[in-house]
């Protein structure tokens, strides 16, 4: 065990923290590799297989309500704009809530419902995972997160919804919206340009958050 | 020396840059903010430190430069008069939140000065500034966040002699100073290697015994270390190396790497190295 000069407080301190930081890390969703298959369960009641939707575009979007990153997008009408854009193109959409029970955007199915609803949202379906399964098989790390799937089941988006990180629904209209760029280019049989950023917005608050 | 450095435990990593309440400040969500400066005047053709003071309720936290996995940092627009400009915001040593098992973040718990250096130019006539700051920030609890806006002002003398310190404020800029992250000393030396699917960052003491214990890197950009990935240390003899997992979100090589390296309560040192890649893979690519 070797000395240490740090002072002990600070110094269990960091072992506490080092410990802290040892997770688990699962294989996450890469871009251009294959996007792990799961299995969830839609607000609707029905079971969803991802690798069912073989042969199409597959837009995730990880989702909480009371995040103001999240009210940005839906305040401005701009998400279910997207989601209707594109699932009216044949794109599937997503919208996945990985809050565990008691944490900030967790819903019941009829809550989900209701909140669709009440938005005009236009997912094909609400996944509720307040396990958390689906959210760390993707390492989705914030509110929203959104991932790019092509009809290959490769992840060809991993990031940010647009480049504007800010809680700011000013800063919608002239946002360079990633997820549309990479449907667009893919679409075209053009190699999407930004595959990957930083997912903005609040962390997602799972179970084994704190 | 270093009172307003103090480390926190559980989760909440090492050096924080806290400092004595003061009573006032514009009210933001959870915590005050306001801006003030190191001096009571400037002088024409000189400089002085503004600082923008955080004052945050308990459980809430405001980020980094680099906010981490997820957040945002405070971001200021400058309404200044002609002939007055300011420079970048110098961050102190950030704390780091173990926000979930694959979630982590950067930031300032408590409270927080954020020093901006204003200059004048030896030109400038009038003899008072009315500065004004716009600042935008994310202020989040473990459970949720909230976006908040302050409009800040502060008016300060412009005068052909040099400033006198504000005895008010001299304190708290002076100890804030010293949770900045420091050069490094000058006989160390750091380099960096591409090693695939992490970056080694290496250390050399330049002499056998002082032994390293523990280390964290905090990186100056996002999305080119694993936030949430363990660092593994390994003690050399003259030194250290310390592995840091690439982000996923990391597609193209690195040229540099940039952050705070943290040893101890008292050591944080800034690092800005070019990062080589190995030599197979030299040879490979010619």
């Amino acid at each position: 065990m070797q000395r240490s000069t740090i002072h002990p407080v600070v110094s269990s301190a960091l072992v506490a923290l080092l410990l802290c930081a040892a997770p688990a890390l699962t294989a996450a969703a890469k871009v251009g590799e294959a996007a792990p298959d799961f299995t969830g369960t839609g607000s609707n009641g029905k079971s969803i297989r991802l690798s069912d939707y073989r042969g199409k575009y597959v837009v995730l979007e990880w989702h909480n309500n009371g995040c103001p990153f999240v009210r940005k997008q839906y305040n401005s009408g701009n998400m279910q704009r997207l989601q209707k854009q594109w699932t009216s193109r044949g794109v599937v959409w997503f919208t996945i809530l990985s809050s565990a029970q008691g944490k900030q955007g967790y819903a019941t199915a009829s809550e989900e419902n209701d909140f669709l609803m009440k938005e005009q949202a236009a997912p094909t379906a609400a996944l509720l995972d307040p396990s958390g399964a689906i959210g760390h098989l993707y390492d989705a790390k914030t509110s929203p997160h959104m991932f790019v799937i092509n009809p290959q089941g490769v992840v060809i988006y991993d990031g940010a919804i647009d480049d504007k990180p800010t809680t700011d629904v000013n800063d919608v209209p002239g946002a360079k919206n990633f997820v549309s760029l990479a449907l667009e280019q893919a679409m075209a049989g053009k190699p999407v340009e930004t595959a990957a950023t930083r997912p903005y917005g609040c962390s997602v608050k799972y179970a084994d958050s704190h | 020396m270093l009172a307003f450095c103090r480390a926190l435990t559980l989760g909440f990593a090492m050096l924080t840059c806290a400092a004595p309440a003061l009573a006032q400040g514009t009210p933001i969500p959870h915590g005050t903010l306001e801006l003030i400066a190191e001096k009571q005047w400037v002088s024409a053709g000189g400089a002085v430190d503004l600082g923008l003071r955080f004052q945050l309720d308990k459980g809430w936290h405001v980020y980094w430069i680099n906010p981490g996995d997820s957040g945002e940092p405070p971001r200021v627009e400058w309404r200044l008069p002609s002939g007055l400009r300011v420079g970048a915001i110098e961050w102190p040593t950030p704390l780091r939140f173990q926000t979930s098992v694959s979630i982590v973040d950067y930031g300032y718990v408590d409270s927080v000065l954020l020093m901006v250096p204003l200059h004048v130019n030896a030109d400038v006539e009038q003899a008072m500034a009315h500065i004004g700051a716009a600042v935008r920030l994310l202020i989040c609890s473990h459970e949720m966040c909230v976006p908040g806006k302050a409009q800040l002002s502060l008016t300060l003398p412009i005068k052909s002699q040099a400033a006198a310190a504000d005895a008010g404020t001299a304190g708290l800029f002076a100890a804030t100073r010293k949770c900045l992250p420091q050069p490094w000393p000058a006989k160390w030396k750091f380099s960096a290697l591409d090693a695939k699917d992490s970056f080694v960052l290496s250390a050399n003491f330049q002499q056998i015994g002082r032994r390293i214990a523990q280390a964290i890197f905090f990186p100056l950009a996002e999305s080119q270390i694993e936030n949430a990935a363990p660092q593994e240390l390994l003690p050399q003899a003259d030194g250290f190396r310390l592995s840091l997992r690439k982000s996923d979100q990391l597609l193209r090589p690195l040229d540099r790497l940039q952050g705070v390296l943290v040893l101890s309560r008292d050591e944080a040192y800034s690092i800005d190295v070019p990062v080589s890649m190995p030599a197979a893979v030299r040879k490979q690519s010619r």
